[in-house]
């Protein structure tokens, strides 16, 4: 996931249908051959599995961050209205936990939102400013494009394109990419 | 289709003897104990009216979306819807029955107040009772024939007709329910009042009603009609709806009761201080627990939302709170400040089952087990969530 970026060869491979690119990332992903990304011009439903990703871990990130803000703020609200400065209100106990519900509630949620942003945009490497390259320009309008490791060095481009022809190939490119991150 | 499938006339039989059954034993109960039956028929009557009207709006809400998701287990809530009518007619011949315990001085001496008194007088009151079901009558049926009509013609326009009377239905629902549920229940104690009552009553409506979606589908895939149509990715997203919609119940519950206990005035803490006393407090956790801890917990991982067992045994304990959440509601008013339970709420409560299983078996065996004519049926079988 991080660590310095490589150098990979790379194969490109590029649809015109996102019908043609499930069929071809699940055949690809089948046969075993590493698959660097696939670009699309908008969410493709489906494309996680025929990729075989594994499960998002920002659920993770959200629930263990939600129940940090949760019940830190529930111990600081406690620490503050009935041990540090304890205060009356209205006759009440100071340990009234229904009070301290609302703001512990937004606390979760505020930091339960955060985190699982900020966790994305680290994952991802996003920042401000940085700049986007897409592998072709078309990917943002009407191409989908599969980038394949060429880490077994028999799969060559001849090979790809006999594997690929059947699901509409529009065209075929090896290019170096450095992958760090991206995956 | 094997026998004996849940959409079998045996299993219909089956339910409509334990409702007749059920109803022979109240029946008998009301020379015993008239005000115990009265409230068990009042919650029965509120359950499955709701039930009802929970299956229309999860129809409105979805047409009024435009989703499409649904499309494939769209029969259930229709079939649920249908069961209005039967239900809200019993409602009413309950609530007429009842009529003279919602008015102003029913409890005591309660001041004057021109407004309230006009508003509780009992032909006033049974008018705007009768007002309330039949809006929710004629919508749940033009709704669900609508969609029946589209079986045969597959028109567009049939899902243009059902978003527009959707859209009226949820503003008609919005105000009539509100006050509905301020009618029947609310004014079971004069004195005291709520204004997030009608949301309350809306959250638990909603979240009843996509617990029974859930159970009556998975039985349905299990046993025939629905298998292959409803898939884990529709049992998924029920499941999130599920989820959000106990969540909303809890913060609703939690806005009213942190309210009342905030400012501490008498002629609101009126409703609580019994229900929070004695046997009822563990009842008062229990109904949390039912509505919001257990389904929150169990509902968070995903593997838990695409499971059917799972999803099945989460669906029955929030139904199961409704029940608790209604009781809580209705009897610390009517029976008295200790919690009774014996053989009128076990047959009150196989009434409800019996009526809820007699009814929806019969009204979904009268269609196709899915909306064959709705242009947008085949995205809804190839979804993924």
């Amino acid at each position: 996931m991080t660590g310095p970026p490589e150098e990979h060869s790379c194969l490109l491979a590029t649809f015109d249908h996102e019908e043609d690119l499930l069929a071809a990332t699940s055949e690809v992903h089948r046969l075993g051959h590493p698959i660097v990304d696939v670009f699309t011009p908008y969410a493709v439903h489906g494309l996680d599995r025929a990729m075989g990703l594994r499960p998002s871990r920002l659920t993770w990130v959200c629930f263990v961050f939600g129940m940090a803000g949760g019940l830190g703020m529930l111990w600081f609200e406690h620490w503050v209205s009935a041990l540090a400065w304890a205060i009356d209100v209205g006759g009440k106990p100071w340990n009234s936990l229904p009070s301290n519900v609302p703001v512990a509630f937004e606390a979760a949620v505020l930091l339960a939102g955060f985190a699982s942003v900020f966790a994305l945009f680290w994952v991802a490497r996003l920042f401000p400013g940085k700049k986007y390259r897409p592998v072709i320009e078309r990917v943002t309008d009407d191409r989908f494009v599969l980038v394949i490791d060429q880490a077994d060095s028999q799969f060559d481009a001849s090979q790809a394109e006999a594997l690929l022809k059947p699901f509409n190939l529009v065209d075929l490119e090896e290019r170096v990419l450095s992958t760090g991150g991206t995956s | 289709m094997t026998p004996n499938t849940l959409s079998s006339p045996l299993t219909s039989n089956r339910m409509a003897v334990l409702a007749t059954f059920a109803a022979i034993v109240l029946a008998a109960g009301a020379a015993v104990a008239p005000e115990r039956i009265w409230s068990n028929l009042l919650l029965v009557g509120f359950y499955l009216t709701t039930l009802g009207l929970g299956g229309a709006l999860f129809l409105a809400l979805n047409y009024v979306c435009g989703a499409s998701w649904n499309i494939a287990f769209r029969r259930v809530p229709e079939a649920m819807a249908v069961l209005l009518p039967p239900a809200g007619i019993g409602l009413l011949i309950v609530l007429a029955l009842g009529r003279e315990r919602y008015t102003w001085h029913a409890h005591g001496d309660a001041g004057t107040f021109w407004f309230k008194e006009l508003w509780t007088t009992p032909s006033f009151w049974m008018l705007r009772a009768m007002v309330y079901v039949g809006l929710w009558i004629v919508f749940s049926r033009v709704l669900v024939s609508v969609s029946r009509r589209q079986d045969r013609s597959g028109s567009v326009g049939l899902s243009l007709l059902n978003k527009r009377l959707g859209a009226i239905f949820l503003v008609v629902y919005a105000v009539s329910f509100s006050l509905a549920s301020f009618d029947w229940l609310m004014l079971l104690e004069p004195m005291w009042f709520s204004t997030i009552w009608g949301v309350y009553n809306f959250a638990g409506t909603i979240q009843a009603a996509i617990a029974g979606i859930i159970i009556l589908s998975l039985l349905l895939r299990k046993r025939g009609p629905l298998q292959g149509f409803f898939t884990d990715d529709h049992l998924h997203d029920l499941g999130k709806l599920l989820l959000g919609f106990s969540c909303f119940w809890m913060y609703i519950w939690f806005s009213q009761y942190m309210l009342i206990w905030y400012t501490n005035i008498p002629e609101e803490t009126s409703y609580y201080l019994p229900r929070t006393q004695g046997p009822w407090a563990p009842l008062m956790v229990l109904n949390l627990v039912l509505n919001w801890v257990a389904p929150f917990l169990i509902l968070l991982p995903k593997p838990c939302k695409r499971s059917g067992s799972v999803m099945m045994k989460v669906a029955v304990l929030v139904l199961i709170g409704r029940w608790v959440d209604l009781y809580i509601m209705i009897f610390p008013s009517t029976m008295g400040s200790t919690p009774v339970f014996g053989v009128w709420e076990i047959a009150s409560g196989a009434l409800l089952v019996g009526t809820f299983g007699w009814l929806f078996i019969r009204s979904f065996g009268n269609a196709p087990p899915v909306p064959t004519g709705d242009p947008l049926l085949s995205e809804s079988l190839h979804y993924h969530c």
